[in-house]
């Protein structure tokens, strides 16, 4: 495979894979290590890419994977404390662009458990059907509408404590 | 009336049990138009949504530049050829010097042999030598001879 042709097959999905990343890592910075990560990893294995009937699928789960053993090795390192000062001045930069509800809705999903994350992020985000999303995550579609199904009853609830807050 | 079929819509969808089409009627609703008073407090989480597509990588994909993966199978073929190549070349250009060499050999040969035949022609001049004083020695007896004839003519008169 060409190196033009394996940027054709693999570029249009570009854009998902970072926002994936971004959503599991929450720094920008690091979303983008992770897109180029899997992108040479993709690479290297381009000759199995072409076997894949859905490329993109396999390249979303090999992302999920990266940033799941990234958190993981976080953890591990004891980063937290550095993980959350980021996440500070990264929400500042957010809530410049960004109007207040909106920026709520990504700190309440910053807060949501992995699983639910991703799920939410490939489904009300990207807009994938539940069979793919099963194919990506390796999970059965029922395990995903109930994942689904708490993180928006989450969402929903922390917004409507605010809205209430904000109306008192 | 529309927010009742939205509402409708909703529950179906915090249950996780609405399609793609009836998320993205949702979607249109919250972030474009009109939203009924009540409904209000779930408009940022559609319009965040939103938002959260918007989001491009910046970064540009770099690739290694050499095709990543050229066989090592191919960087031996290549070392073998070059090392033949670089031999080769050695043992051409100096087996082209050799030409003058070689002339220079012919030269030294033929003048060798100049020489041998001049040699041996001047071994033959000095046994000619010896065989003259050969000569000599013969006409120093015939010298002998002579005196003996004289006195052999003296005793005969």
């Amino acid at each position: 495979m060409k190196q033009k042709e394996f940027l054709s097959t693999v570029l249009p999905f570009k854009d998902k894979l970072y926002r994936l990343a971004k959503r599991l890592l929450v720094s920008s910075d690091e979303a983008e290590d992770a897109v180029q990560e899997i992108f040479l990893k993709l690479w290297n294995g381009k000759e199995k890419i072409g076997k894949y009937k859905n490329p993109e699928a396999f390249a979303m789960t090999m992302t999920k994977n990266y940033c799941l053993d990234r958190l993981k090795s976080k953890q591990a390192g004891n980063m937290k404390i550095v993980h959350s000062n980021f996440q500070n001045s990264e929400n500042v930069e957010k809530q410049v662009e960004a109007n207040d509800g909106v920026t709520h809705v990504f700190q309440i999903m910053e807060t949501l458990p992995e699983q639910q994350r991703m799920i939410l992020q490939l489904r009300d985000v990207e807009q994938y059907e539940y069979a793919e999303i099963a194919e990506m995550l390796d999970l059965n579609e029922t395990a995903i509408r109930v994942a689904l199904s708490r993180a928006r009853k989450a969402i929903r609830e922390e917004m409507i404590k605010k809205y209430n807050y904000g109306i008192s | 009336m529309e927010s009742a079929r939205i509402e409708r819509l909703l529950d179906a969808y915090f249950e996780g049990n609405t399609t793609l089409a009836e998320e993205a009627t949702l979607r249109d609703y919250f972030t474009n138009g009109e939203v009924a008073a009540h409904l209000e407090p779930m408009k940022p989480m559609f319009e965040g949504f939103v938002k959260a597509k918007e989001e491009v990588s910046a970064t540009e994909i770099a690739l290694p530049r050499s095709g990543s993966k050229i066989n090592p199978w191919w960087y031996s073929i290549a070392a073998t050829f070059l090392v033949a190549v670089t031999v080769g070349s050695i043992v051409f250009s100096n087996s082209g010097l050799s030409k003058e060499e070689e002339e220079a050999l012919a030269a030294l040969k033929q003048t060798r042999e100049a020489m041998m035949m001049l040699s041996s022609n001047l071994n033959k001049g000095t046994e000619n030598v010896a065989y003259l004083n050969e000569f000599t020695k013969g006409t120093s007896t015939i010298r002998h001879i002579e005196q003996f004839t004289e006195t052999k003519n003296k005793i005969l008169k």
